[in-house]
């Protein structure tokens, strides 16, 4: 099936509707850049700009002074190095979880569909439900506000893709070849190992990268499991709320700083963009 | 003599056990390869929820000491604050206008951009741009822009009508419940987009021809034939984001707060107000409940059915 980046030439929809298709195509993308470009200007505009009628469209002096103060005075850096440790880490037990259950559900239909469903019904309970609990016996547990807390957490969260992508993946893969090993007198585990996991590794990937993105842009567990040590990078902007006009600067640069990665990410998986976002129920 | 026959018996014991563990490893694949995701979600879910069924009987608030039995005060105490029920409207209302403008202008970009024209390549990464955004910062976008008095927007709606323009839209009624659906909608259209997208690049070109050659207009064939063929998938789009609308608390934390009084809380920021903000988390988890019951009725009435591998 054609991916994101093509599409046929077949008169399949021909609305006639030419030009009000690439105006309404056009008003979209307005939409979609003036946030992104308001927010790069407002992050190299000098302080004294934030304030101006008409507003300044374009700073004269432009400065990185709000960089450098979202990095070091608001933490932004500290937040900068949980977010990735974090995230990292999650993105591998995650993906690594996600492979073998995924293996098994597609090849041994482990469980029946009952397993499979309940592993999915984990993407859709409500994240306050878990959190509440999750908080106290955190608390008890020692894992409050550590990165460790957090990593085990987010694995917890992302199975759920991980293992419906990977679920997926396995049943497209064909297993003539694992059969053959068998038949050769290779273990299962063997057959695994060493024939099913070298040819998943694209989906790995993919899967691992969603799972990346989910946790660094995640905001709602971080804000209640942590506080002044393993706080990462999105809950910071907890300190730009309310009326301090002084700080959109400073949000501003965190605000670029915290989309750059996830957004090359993204761009690299665009190709797979729609399995990510049904966990691999519909291929794009 | 002695010391070898013991080092082969060593030896012999290993590869005896050493087989008898692969062996039971290799019967017993299937589960230990769930074994680990099943663990974990065994202990950081399932328990979890167990136990906060303990928390929702007992009293468990930071104001109050001890943690004695109180039965369903907790869940009576929900039921009886206005501001609970309030939140639940309000998640319902928020989240059915955010996916329905979501859906609409989602599907008309799919529409607009089904045919390759020149430029199309460089316009879809930037579509999709939105969904790789953490909505904390989304709202954060949204804030900068629609705020009072220095914001852009207002300054150029004033422009536009030829008169000062003074809307609060984070601090006014109904104004914040725009400026939420919004910034809710620029982040997730792309999501319907992409969806219904790889939706009708799916649907064969001869249905289109033979509609042409039927004589249809494009409005009847994008309602006798698009829609229908469209219509599982559209289902599954609209599933998969009204079980995310329902959790709305990102944009709402950053953009209102809630606010103005408690006008555009959400079920999920309610009862993030009572646990962490009010540390009442006895009645928060006795809340949690109660909304979990309500999202499991949804999630049991539309993705059972919808999400078998076999979708397409």
């Amino acid at each position: 099936m054609a991916g994101l980046a093509s599409a046929r030439r077949s008169p399949e929809l021909r609305l006639g509707f030419g030009t009000l298709r690439l105006l309404y195509v056009g008003l979209f993308l307005i939409f979609v850049l003036a946030p992104l470009y308001w927010v790069v200007i407002t992050s190299i505009k000098p302080t004294s700009d934030y304030l101006a009628i008409p507003p300044v469209w374009f700073p004269a002096e432009p400065t990185i002074v709000h960089y450098t103060a979202a990095l070091f005075a608001y933490r932004g850096l500290a937040g900068l190095i949980n977010s990735a440790v974090v995230a990292t880490v999650t993105t591998v037990l995650s993906a690594l979880l996600g492979t073998l259950m995924g293996y098994s559900l597609a090849r041994f239909n482990t469980g029946g569909p009952h397993l499979s469903f309940w592993v999915l019904s984990q993407r859709f309970l409500p994240p306050i439900a878990i959190v509440l609990p999750v908080f106290l016996l955190y608390r008890s547990w020692g894992l409050y506000d550590t990165r460790l807390g957090l990593i085990l957490i987010y694995t917890m969260i992302t199975l759920p893709l991980s293992v419906w992508m990977m679920y997926a993946y396995f049943r497209q893969l064909p297993k003539e070849m694992e059969e053959a090993a068998l038949v050769d007198g290779c273990s299962r585990w063997g057959a695994f190992w060493r024939i099913a996991l070298p040819l998943a590794v694209p989906g790995i990937v993919v899967a691992a990268v969603f799972a990346f993105i989910f946790v660094w842009t995640e905001f709602f567990f971080a804000l209640n499991l942590t506080s002044r040590n393993a706080f990462t990078l999105p809950t910071i902007f907890r300190a730009f709320l309310g009326f301090q006009g002084a700080q959109y600067g400073e949000a501003s640069a965190l605000a670029v700083t915290s989309l750059v990665p996830s957004i090359v990410l993204g761009m690299l998986v665009q190709r797979h963009l729609v399995r990510g976002l049904t966990l691999g129920a519909v291929h794009g | 003599m002695a010391r070898s026959v013991g080092a082969d018996d060593v030896t012999e014991r290993r590869t005896v056990w050493g087989a008898a563990a692969s062996s039971f490893a290799d019967r017993h694949i299937a589960w230990l390869l769930v074994l680990p995701a099943v663990l974990l979600i065994l202990v950081l879910s399932i328990y979890p929820l167990a136990y906060s069924v303990w928390v929702a009987f007992v009293n468990f608030d930071f104001e109050i000491p001890g943690h004695a039995f109180v039965g369903l005060k907790n869940f009576q105490q929900i039921v009886d604050d206005p501001i609970a029920r309030w939140s639940l409207v309000n998640t319902a209302i928020l989240s059915v206008a955010c996916v329905a403008v979501e859906f609409v202008l989602g599907l008309l970009l799919a529409l607009a951009m089904v045919k390759t024209f020149r430029g199309r390549g460089l316009i879809m990464p930037i579509l999709i741009l939105p969904l790789f955004i953490s909505p904390v910062i989304v709202g954060q976008f949204w804030s900068l822009l629609l705020q009072q008095p220095f914001g852009p927007t207002n300054y150029l709606l004033g422009k536009l009508v030829g008169q000062p323009v003074e809307i609060g839209w984070l601090t006014q009624t109904p104004w914040n419940f725009i400026a939420i659906v919004t910034a809710d909608a620029w982040q997730w259209t792309a999501f319907m987009f992409v969806i219904l997208l790889a939706g009708l690049t799916s649907i064969a070109p001869e249905m289109f021809e033979a509609a042409e050659l039927d004589g249809a207009t494009p409005w009847q064939t994008f309602y006798h034939v698009t829609l229908p063929l469209l219509a599982p998938i559209i289902l599954l789009a609209i599933t998969f984001r009204l079980l995310d609308a329902v959790k709305l608390f990102d944009v709402i934390y950053v953009m209102t707060g809630g606010g103005p009084g408690a006008s555009t809380y959400t079920a999920s920021f309610y009862l993030y107000q009572i646990g962490f903000q009010q540390f009442h988390l006895s009645k928060a988890t006795a809340g949690s409940w109660i909304f979990l019951a309500l999202s499991a009725v949804i999630i049991m009435a539309l993705v059972r059915r919808l999400l078998r591998p076999e979708v397409r």
